[in-house]
């Protein structure tokens, strides 16, 4: 054997081994510095952002991300946010007095306003925003984008802006504080029946959609005590058919909406008069509840609000 | 060819055209029966027969209806067959219409898009949507009576504009049509952008389908449809002759401007109240009337009764792929049925053509 490669191949070994050794000894120094933290922020689509110190100027470009920063108490250092953002505070007034700047819409968000506010980072989330989130990328600025998919994914955002931010103690709490109350859910409802349960998304003139087991709203029906009707089918929004959901016979409906708990009776109504609604458990049982949209179509930290609020609708004699 | 042989002739070729139209008949009945057992829910055909007997007055005494869930008598009665009936309708509607456009404009592209019709509709139905108004007018909800106000007011304003005095060219018509018809999906697109949560429901609104079809709806469009496909046969001799061009016609007797003005309305009225319980469903107008001139021939008399039933047959086989298509995967998905009719209809278009073109070649 020539002696020349065996000695390359210890050399390669042992550089290798070294610098392994190197990198774990300096992963386990720096792990609980805040600050190596910055330098390796990975978003839910993957992407990489480093930044040097913890942001001034944050952009939230979308509901779900505000929420998330000022419960963890990052809110001072909120610059910007969009027209529908509207918790914790009221921020149209805001808005309206000067205190604060208005991206503008949630679809198409105003780069121009956000470029002039030179932002250390910006929030955003996925699917619509793509493309300004890739535009935002392009220009230098640091964008995280939060595009959950489950509880836990929604958790460790929690936990990923909390490093941002430098508020990583204040995250953990709140995600000890969500997962607490989800236990306790979960705990109350352990041993009760699980209803079906039907969670209107849209239900328009020509087309009806709801969630499948990919949406994390499926997985907050399961945790509050529910079985989602739609929950075998692998796809997280979509359009359903109707006959399918008189089939599967849902025994409570849930219609995301303005109001909270009991809705408005109209709304009600205009679901029982749908053709053939009226054979379902639900609709017979008069078991149909309406819970505010924002906390459930937001992936941030009222979460455990929506559910709370579900497993009081499935299981109305233990809450 | 002397007087007998002619009359031999026309006779052969009528109990023709009667025998091609019974078929088609018993064929959109075998349709309908058929697609009443399509769809997620598995219902056993002897059930399906049950429920249905037991609407019929003098059946049901001998029907035991306990055996049947009331779940599958609500998919049955209430979601199937409105949506298949809405499909027959809407199918015939639109097919009539585009062979009226097609004969009226001499032009093998013109269907209710040209007139401004659908983009009329369109712009009702997405102001309709955006207003937030759920109101419903005598049962209809407010965006079906938004889509059909709309689609007649494009009409109308496009045949005003194109009017020269008494006459109404075909060629400034066209050409009004167009521009007003880009015009109006420019204010669809305005309202799109400014519609934030709303915007979902006029993209869905634009792709259309069945899904949510009521009786109620069905029986707001039938007489506009029948009425219109009736009137519109009294013509087809009147198509034939302008075809051969309006001076021609003219001089074999048609009321050239009368004739066209009263097809016009009586399409774009069908058209109107075809898309304002379903949405635009695309390509039916287009293709079906071309399909059917492949198969029967190019003479009105024939062509458009023919063109209506075919429309149906292949509207309502679509609106059953839409709900089957995904089900063999255990999946409850249901895709839109304009999507449908363009997926499926455009390849099997062009395959007849093609086969057409070479028969004709060799």
């Amino acid at each position: 054997m020539n002696t020349k490669y065996v000695i390359a191949a210890v050399v390669i070994i042992v550089l290798i081994a070294s610098a392994a050794f190197v990198y774990v000894y300096y992963q386990g120094q720096t792990s609980d510095s805040g600050l190596a933290a910055l330098q390796n922020l990975v978003d839910d689509h993957g992407y990489k952002t480093s930044l040097t110190a913890y942001p001034e100027k944050i952009v939230s470009v979308a509901p779900s991300a505000t929420e998330i920063l000022y419960a963890i108490g990052a809110g001072d250092k909120v610059v910007a946010v969009t027209a529908y953002d509207n918790y914790p505070y009221d921020f149209a007034a805001w808005i309206a007095a000067g205190n604060m700047t208005s991206v503008g819409d949630f679809t198409a968000p105003n780069l121009e306003v956000i470029t002039a506010l030179e932002p250390d980072l910006i929030l955003a989330s996925g699917g619509v925003q793509a493309e300004s989130v890739d535009t935002l990328r392009n220009l230098g600025y640091k964008v995280l984008v939060l595009d959950p998919t489950s509880v836990g994914g929604i958790l460790n955002n929690i936990e990923l802006v909390g490093n941002a931010t430098g508020n990583s103690a204040e995250a953990t709490a709140l995600v000890n504080e969500i997962n607490s109350r989800i236990t306790t859910v979960e705990n109350t409802v352990a041993n009760a029946a699980k209803p079906k349960v039907y969670y209107e998304v849209y239900y328009e003139s020509t087309s009806s959609w709801t969630i499948g087991a990919k949406a994390w709203q499926s997985e907050l029906i399961e945790i509050a005590g529910g079985t989602n009707i739609f929950g075998d089918q692998q796809i997280d929004y979509y359009q359903y058919q109707v006959e399918a959901l008189i089939d599967r016979n849902p025994d409570v409906i849930v219609l995301p909406g303005e109001g909270m708990g009991t809705g408005t009776a109209s709304t009600f109504d205009a679901v029982k008069a749908r053709p053939g609604w009226d054979t379902t458990n639900a609709v017979q049982n008069n078991r149909l509840y309406q819970i505010n949209s924002d906390i459930i179509e937001r992936a941030g930290p009222r979460i455990a609000d929506a559910i709370e609020q579900l497993a009081a609708f499935f299981h109305p004699e233990l809450f | 060819m002397s007087k007998d042989e002619v009359e031999s002739t026309f006779f052969r070729r009528t109990s023709r055209w009667k025998l091609i139209v019974v078929l088609l008949v018993l064929a959109l009945f075998v349709t309908v029966i058929v697609s009443l057992n399509v769809g997620y829910a598995q219902i056993p055909f002897p059930d399906i027969l049950g429920i249905l007997g037991k609407q019929i007055p003098v059946l049901n005494g001998f029907i035991d209806s306990s055996l049947i869930s009331p779940q599958n008598a609500a998919i049955i009665l209430q979601i199937r067959l409105p949506r298949i009936l809405a499909g027959v309708l809407v199918g015939a509607a639109l097919a009539a219409a585009g062979v009226l456009y097609q004969g009226v404009f001499k032009n093998p592209m013109a269907d209710s898009y040209v007139l401004g019709v659908s983009a009329g509709a369109a712009v009702g139905a997405s102001l309709s949507i955006l207003s937030g108004v759920g109101f419903v007018f005598l049962g209809l909800r407010l965006v079906q009576v938004a889509a059909f106000v709309g689609a007649v007011s494009a009409m109308f304003i496009v045949y005003n504009i194109s009017r020269v005095g008494s006459r109404v060219p075909v060629a400034t018509l066209l050409l009004c049509g167009i521009a007003v018809n880009f015009f109006l999906f420019a204010v669809v697109g305005l309202l799109e952008v400014v519609a934030g949560d709303e915007l979902h429901s006029i993209v869905f609104w634009l792709v259309g389908g069945f899904s949510n079809v009521l009786w109620r709806d069905i029986w707001a469009i039938l007489p506009f449809i029948l009425i219109g496909i009736v009137a519109s046969y009294f013509y087809a001799r009147d198509l034939n002759l302008l075809a051969m061009g309006e001076e021609t016609a003219h001089h074999l007797g048609v009321n050239v401007e009368k004739s066209k003005q009263i097809l016009l309305v009586l399409a774009s009225l069908t058209t109107a109240a075809a898309v304002s319980i379903c949405g635009l469903v695309g390509f039916v107008g287009l293709m079906i009337p071309h399909l059917t001139r492949l198969i029967i021939g190019p003479d009105h008399r024939i062509l458009l009764p023919t063109s209506t039933i075919i429309g149906a047959i292949f509207l309502v086989i679509c609106d059953d792929l839409a709900r089957v298509v995904a089900t063999p995967f255990a999946s409850t998905l249901e895709l839109p049925v304009g999507i449908i009719t363009m997926l499926f209809g455009a390849p099997f278009f062009i395959v007849l053509f093609k086969r057409k073109k070479q028969s004709c070649a060799s």
